[in-house]
């Protein structure tokens, strides 16, 4: 570990970690990863077999006790959520894949889905025996076409093995794939906007209760993850709930896909175990900032950006540390924010985001993201803010929390309280000024 | 608004395309038809980078929704198109991570190599411009998407040489970028990553 290192209580989790090694993210990058023979000369669908020989709720059961927690941002227990659908009823029962991957900052499902298809098929497939779904479908965002026909051509190879279909891997279970592409909506992430949208429908979020596993697709019982949280799955079955709960930190195990974006040396995904320090992931595997930095969002744009300190470095990346420092572990997408850039440039153009993806629904929402912040941002942007314009700012962003039907609201405005906390003086100095304190860059690699 | 026949003049897109159509259907349970609304878009979409009104009414006319309904749901998506976009569809990614390395520096320069301001397509035909949101190309950035391919890394010679292979009407092979790991002086990961 890195010799600047504060006296900070080390994490037990790291690369170097004996009890790791890289599982998710083992083959990505490898050519010819996508295909089923490479899968299964790697022990794929072995693991799936081997659920299939177990009680369903057994699987489930050892889910829950792997401590797996939902990879798509919100980091509810996997295997609590799957025992939540009712008992089998003779209806037929879905399991979804979350694969809208669209939170700013985050690409790591984008790699898996390109490179290891298999692997979320075969997570599925576990899934879908573990809640007794017959049905999967996997909703893929329209940007991602690549992935789409890595997806469309790994679900033939799979059908035509006998993985998907009748009676899959011999065994009497019915199970297959439905493949659907979005058209680019982040509110798609949102769990039942994603079900509307594979409706046919408006991606409109529904109001909650009634959960997925109530009313979910076709208004049937379904269950809805992250293509990582399949994936993970499929480990957990294949080496055991104790390996995957043996990583990790009290309220956060097994291994993560982290990302880093922003001027760092080697910005991309790696994977090491939950809990890593922001300063294994940035300093040591990424290379470290190119440039002086001075924020670290830590989980995709939405969630609380921190201030780049020694300090805030040895923070592990787990889901209590981050709440503990109000923010939120979200996809683990870090991104480095540097000392040049003006804070309130960089979150005019977070907002403008969630302004465009606003579906328009709810009142403090459309009028708030979509409406009045990126407004009076242009207008500070302008030089023509003033003081009473931040109190505004300051005031709107507080009744966007929690008074919308999904998190959108909540998802812009929360980072926009963490800039006002940590950088005030830089809103203060545009107001007082009329220009940012740092200019707007031109650069762009030669 | 009632669903009204696709006018006499204009060939249904389906007609030809009927296998394809019952393939697509099929995907979906009965009682889940309307699922393939989106698909149904895609496939008019694809190949005729845009899905006009006749269209719109004969997607309705196969899932027996009124054309309003079809058009409610495409109107809500942000990528499918009312007009023809250019055979070259640049859509720029402009979100933190890409503004970061240098997007909207290379928004302006296709603007002024194209002549063209967001939204627009050229009189030929061969190009349109779009500024769009997050791709998921963070650390990769900047990412340029041409039609349906990520360029990634896009430099300015890179984003030059673009430009004049699709001047050819060429398209070059992306190449997959992964970062990270897979990046050749990336350290050594134990455990044995690629």
């Amino acid at each position: 570990m890195s010799d600047t290192a504060s006296s900070a209580p080390k994490p037990i989790t790291s690369r170097f970690d004996p009890r790791f090694e890289p599982t998710l993210y083992a083959h990505v990058g490898v050519p010819g990863s996508h295909t089923l023979s490479y899968y299964r000369s790697h022990g794929g669908y072995e693991a799936a077999s081997k659920a299939l020989g177990l009680e369903p709720k057994a699987v489930v059961d050892e889910v829950k006790a792997s401590g797996l927690r939902g990879r798509g941002g919100a980091g509810f227990p996997t295997g609590v959520k799957w025992s939540f659908m009712p008992p089998v009823d003779g209806r037929q029962r879905f399991i979804v894949c979350n694969a809208d991957e669209s939170e700013p900052g985050s690409f790591k499902d984008r790699y898996l889905l390109e490179d290891d298809p298999h692997q979320l098929i075969e997570g599925m497939l576990i899934a879908g025996w573990a809640i007794q779904a017959t049905i999967g479908v996997v909703y893929v965002r329209g940007e991602y076409y690549h992935a789409y026909g890595r997806l469309a051509a790994a679900i033939d190879e799979a059908r035509a093995a006998g993985i998907l279909g009748r009676g899959v891997l011999g065994s009497e279970f019915d199970f297959d794939l439905i493949l659907h592409r979005g058209a680019g909506a982040y509110i798609c992430g949102e769990e039942t906007a994603l079900m509307n949208s594979f409706e046919g429908l408006r991606a409109n979020p529904r109001l909650k209760p009634p959960f997925p596993a109530q009313a979910g697709v076709y208004g049937l019982p379904s269950t809805i993850n992250n293509v990582e949280s399949f994936c993970a799955a499929v480990h957990i079955v294949a080496r055991g709930a104790a390996w995957h709960a043996a990583m990790g930190t009290d309220d956060s195990k097994g291994m993560k896909l982290y990302q880093v974006s922003g001027p760092v040396a080697r910005p991309g995904v790696y994977e090491v175990p939950m809990g890593a320090t922001f300063r294994e992931l940035i300093m040591e595997l990424a290379g470290g900032p190119s440039e002086p930095a001075k924020a670290i969002i830590p989980g995709g744009s939405s969630t609380p950006l921190l201030p780049w300190s020694d300090a805030t470095l040895d923070l592990p990346m787990d889901y209590g540390t981050m709440a503990k420092h109000r923010s939120m572990l979200g996809t683990g997408g870090v991104i480095v924010i540097p000392e040049r850039k003006c804070i309130v440039d960089a979150y005019y153009n977070v907002v403008r985001f969630y302004a465009h993806e606003s579906c328009g629904k709810c009142t403090p929402c459309r009028e708030g993201s979509a409406t009045w912040l990126p407004k009076m941002y242009q207008k500070l942007l302008a030089g023509q803010g003033t003081h009473e314009d931040l109190a505004l700012m300051e005031d709107m962003v507080k009744h966007m929390r929690g008074t919308a039907f999904c998190p959108l609201a909540d998802a812009c405005a929360m980072p926009v309280q963490a800039s006002f906390e940590h950088f005030r003086h830089e809103y203060e100095h545009l107001v007082d000024q009329g220009e940012s304190l740092y200019p707007r860059r031109r650069e762009w690699a030669a | 608004m009632s669903s009204r026949q696709p006018l006499p003049t204009v060939t249904p897109f389906f007609a030809d395309k009927q296998e394809r159509l019952s393939e697509i259907l099929a995907r979906y349970p009965e009682y889940g038809r309307r699922s393939a609304l989106m698909p149904l878009l895609w496939e008019v979409q694809r190949a005729e980078r845009h899905v006009s009104e006749a269209r719109v009414e004969e997607i309705a006319e196969i899932l027996g929704l009124h054309a309003t309904e079809v058009k409610g749901v495409m109107s809500f998506y942000g990528t499918y198109h009312e007009h023809p976009v250019g055979r070259y569809h640049l859509q720029v990614c402009r979100t933190l991570s890409c503004s970061l390395a240098g997007a909207d520096t290379l928004a302006d320069f296709l603007e002024d190599e194209l002549d063209l301001v967001n939204g627009e397509t050229d009189p030929e035909g061969r190009f349109s411009l779009q500024y769009v949101e997050c791709l998921g190309s963070c650390g990769t950035a900047p990412v340029l998407q041409v039609n349906d391919t990520y360029f990634e890394r896009v430099s300015r010679s890179r984003c030059r040489a673009l430009l004049d292979a699709m001047r050819r009407d060429t398209l070059p092979e992306p190449t997959l970028e992964r970062g990270g790991d897979n990046e050749p002086n990336a350290p050594d990961q134990e455990g044995g990553a690629a």
